[in-house]
């Protein structure tokens, strides 16, 4: 067997100037080409988990391990990791007024590329015409600033025409199926569904509050994290069971820190 | 190093007797007028107590010019798009002129200074030579009045209208040059006018001195563009001072983008002096290393229902310093005036600094003005976001400079002097 595309061991972790740890010993495996659905109430610490995979400068790991690919991932900068082929689609995209889509792609991709190897501004282009059909996006959204004066949902599909521009190994969804209607979330999920497709050994953590997006991108395995931990793992049965009881059978597990 | 001798360096250039009396002129002004010192307002944050003005004059050129255009010049045609004319001025002296024959045929005029004196001497008289500079200039302007060698006149008549810009260039050879140079532009009612002003050299080796003003007239309706590029090497200190005076529904930009040099300071006085004139003023300067840029501003509104808006940015890394002082004033007959004044200051690092100063004199009660001016650093969420793209620090925040720079680029309206200045901020930058 392939080694694991992710691995994390009992992590804890805090927000830099605080001292209470808000991830209390997560445990997660993620093969290659497996779809993980992360779940849980409002303030379990999804989007910490998150931020922290990414290398958030804002928390600290007080405790515990992440590997990717057998690498070390804590030891690498937050540009690192991306390079290294770990994507964040962010639960609150930043707005970033100025720089047009095209311009930030574009430099983001030759980062990647580095140093003489930049991308051919042609064939840069044509990949970026043929991901924006992917997610249904106008043309004109390339010449638009990144985020500035998108609605919700547009800020979502610029999430995942970036994860679809980027080619990453893993991609942690922080709610991104969040807020968006029913024709966002079908063009959304069918996006995430043809970049698995294309590549069999993506990996993705897909954190979400509803089943909804469940229906259209199938999970492998479903999570349940409460309280900063993963309190019970298991199959989409496990996210059925939830949307039916809530989260209140799975107290006693998260109270057992 | 011999002493300069004005009488000498005056009896050497062969131009109109009224040229020579104008010079003279300003050459006793400028030896009674007192050096700037940082106990002013105006210079308290620019010190050239150190600039020894006397040893640059003294080694003004004079030996013949090569007409042929120079490769640094040459290379910034190549990559610039249409023109309508072409000015070279090499170690504060005219080169080289080229015009758009129709252009030519149309009335337009593109001559050196010198000329202009024979032929427009009224005009000279009038846009230039009466220009009354503040107290605080008064000693670096009547210094390049008196060492004027160079510099061009733009002339556009009634109606005519300009489609793409003159590309004027500024050289300097090496240190030890002084150069003193002025860009007069007068556009005629209903006409249109567009000029880069650009201003280059190799890094020196020793120190150079730029000094150059602008005088930029539309009268009624006219629409002016008007850009200086400053991208000069290191060791070159910049001194520009400019005048606008906008009449009757005149639409005048300037945009002054500072880049080279180790000090850059540009006053820009805008005036407007017709109801329902418009002067859109414009600046962009990135600096690092111990680069230091000054930019002093006046929006003078003496006529009614006139209206200026003005946008400086700045970015500073390394251990670089700005200064922005900028003055609205409404006279008392000046009603309904619209004045804006915004000053943004992005800093990348510790040992940069900014200072902003706005001022407000207004005498009218029936008006529209604001002036706000912010000092920041790179937004921490914006650098997260691109380092998470997989951008190392550097280009996360090259490219967040951009950003920043690209309102004011947008307000520039002819398409070929945006990507011009674009160009030259990547370059600067290292996009
Ligand atoms: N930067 C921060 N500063 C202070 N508290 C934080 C910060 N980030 C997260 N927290 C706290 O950590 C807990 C988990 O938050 P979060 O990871 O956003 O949860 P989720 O994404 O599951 O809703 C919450 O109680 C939240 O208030
Ligand atoms: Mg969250």
């Amino acid at each position: 067997m392939a080694q694991p595309l992710l691995v994390i061991r009992d992590l804890h972790a805090k927000v830099e100037d605080d001292d209470i740890d808000i991830l209390k010993g997560v445990d997660l495996v993620v093969e290659p080409g497996n779809v993980h659905a992360l779940m849980g109430p409002n303030g379990s610490g999804k989007s910490t988990l998150a931020k922290v995979i990414a290398g958030h400068p804002g928390y600290e790991v007080t405790s515990g391990e992440v590997l990717f690919q057998g690498e070390n991932l804590l030891e690498m900068e937050a540009d690192e990791r991306s390079r290294a082929g770990v994507f964040l689609a962010f639960q609150y995209p930043a707005e970033i007024p100025g720089v047009t889509i095209a311009n930030f792609l574009r430099t983001a991709v030759n980062a990647r590329a580095g140093k003489g190897e930049e991308t051919d501004v042609f064939a840069f282009q044509a990949t970026l015409a043929e991901k924006m059909a992917l997610l249904k996006m106008d043309d004109s959204f390339a010449t638009r600033y990144v985020n500035d004066g998108f609605s919700g949902g547009e800020k979502k599909r610029n999430e995942v025409l970036q994860m679809a521009v980027l080619e990453p190994a893993l991609a942690v969804m922080d709610e991104t199926d969040s807020g968006l209607d029913i024709d966002a979330l079908q063009i959304v999920s069918h996006g995430v569904n043809t970049l698995t497709k294309a590549d069999k050994d993506l990996g993705v953590l897909l954190i979400t509050h509803y089943k909804r997006i469940l229906n259209y991108v199938k999970p492998d395995f479903v999570h349940v994290m409460m309280n900063g931990r993963i309190v019970e793992s298991g199959g989409t049965e496990l996210a059925d069971k939830l949307e039916a009881q809530g989260y209140d059978w799975l107290q006693e597990a998260a109270a057992g820190v | 190093m011999t002493q300069f001798d004005f009488g000498v360096f005056a009896g050497g250039l062969s131009e109109p007797e009224t040229f020579t009396t104008h010079r003279a002129r300003a050459w006793e002004r400028y030896s009674d007028a007192p050096f700037p010192t940082k106990k002013s307002e105006e210079w308290r944050y620019t010190d050239i107590s150190k600039v020894d003005f006397d040893t640059f004059v003294a080694v003004t050129p004079t030996e013949a010019l090569d007409a042929n255009l120079p490769a640094d010049v040459q290379e910034v045609l190549d990559q610039s798009g249409e023109r309508s004319g072409i000015v070279v001025q090499r170690d504060g002296r005219v080169a080289h002129i080229e015009l758009d024959p129709k252009l030519a045929a149309a009335g337009v005029v593109l001559c050196s200074l010198q000329q202009a004196a024979a032929s427009h001497a009224e005009l000279l008289e009038r846009a230039l030579f009466a220009v009354t500079p503040t107290a605080a200039e008064e000693k670096l302007w009547t210094l390049h009045l008196a060492l004027l060698t160079g510099g061009y006149l733009l002339y556009v008549p009634k109606g005519v209208e300009l489609s793409a810009p003159i590309h004027s260039f500024r050289t300097i050879s090496g240190p030890g040059v002084l150069t003193a140079t002025h860009s007069l532009v007068y556009a005629e009612t209903g006409s249109k006018a567009a000029v880069i002003d650009e201003f280059l050299s190799p890094d020196l080796d020793g120190e150079a001195l730029s000094l150059h003003g602008a005088t930029i007239h539309g009268d009624a309706n006219a629409k002016i563009e008007y850009v200086a590029l400053q991208r000069y090497g290191r060791g070159v200190k910049h001194f520009s001072t400019q005048y606008i005076a906008a009449q009757r529904d005149a639409q005048l930009v300037t945009f002054n983008v500072a880049l080279g040099g180790d000090v850059s300071r540009s006053e820009v006085n805008s005036r407007l002096l017709g109801p329902g004139s418009n002067s859109e003023m414009l600046a962009l300067w990135f600096g690092d290393s111990k680069q230091h840029f000054d930019h002093q501003t006046l929006q003078h509104h003496a006529a009614p229902s006139a209206r200026s808006d003005l946008l400086f940015k700045g970015a500073l890394t390394d251990n670089a310093s700005s200064v922005f002082r900028g003055v609205i004033r409404v006279d008392v007959g000046a009603q309904l005036t619209d004045a804006y004044q915004t000053n943004r200051n992005l800093l990348l690092s510790k040992g940069s600094h900014a200072t902003a100063l706005p001022n407000l004199e207004i005498k009218a009660d029936d008006v529209r003005c604001s002036h706000g001016a912010t000092i920041g650093q790179v937004d921490d969420d914006q650098m997260f976001y691109l380092l998470s793209r997989g951008l190392t620090r550097q280009q996360a925040e090259r490219l967040l400079v951009f950003g920043f720079f690209d309102e004011v680029l947008g307000r520039m309206p002819m398409e070929g002097v945006r990507e011009r200045v674009r160009h030259a901020i990547e370059e600067k930058i290292g996009l």
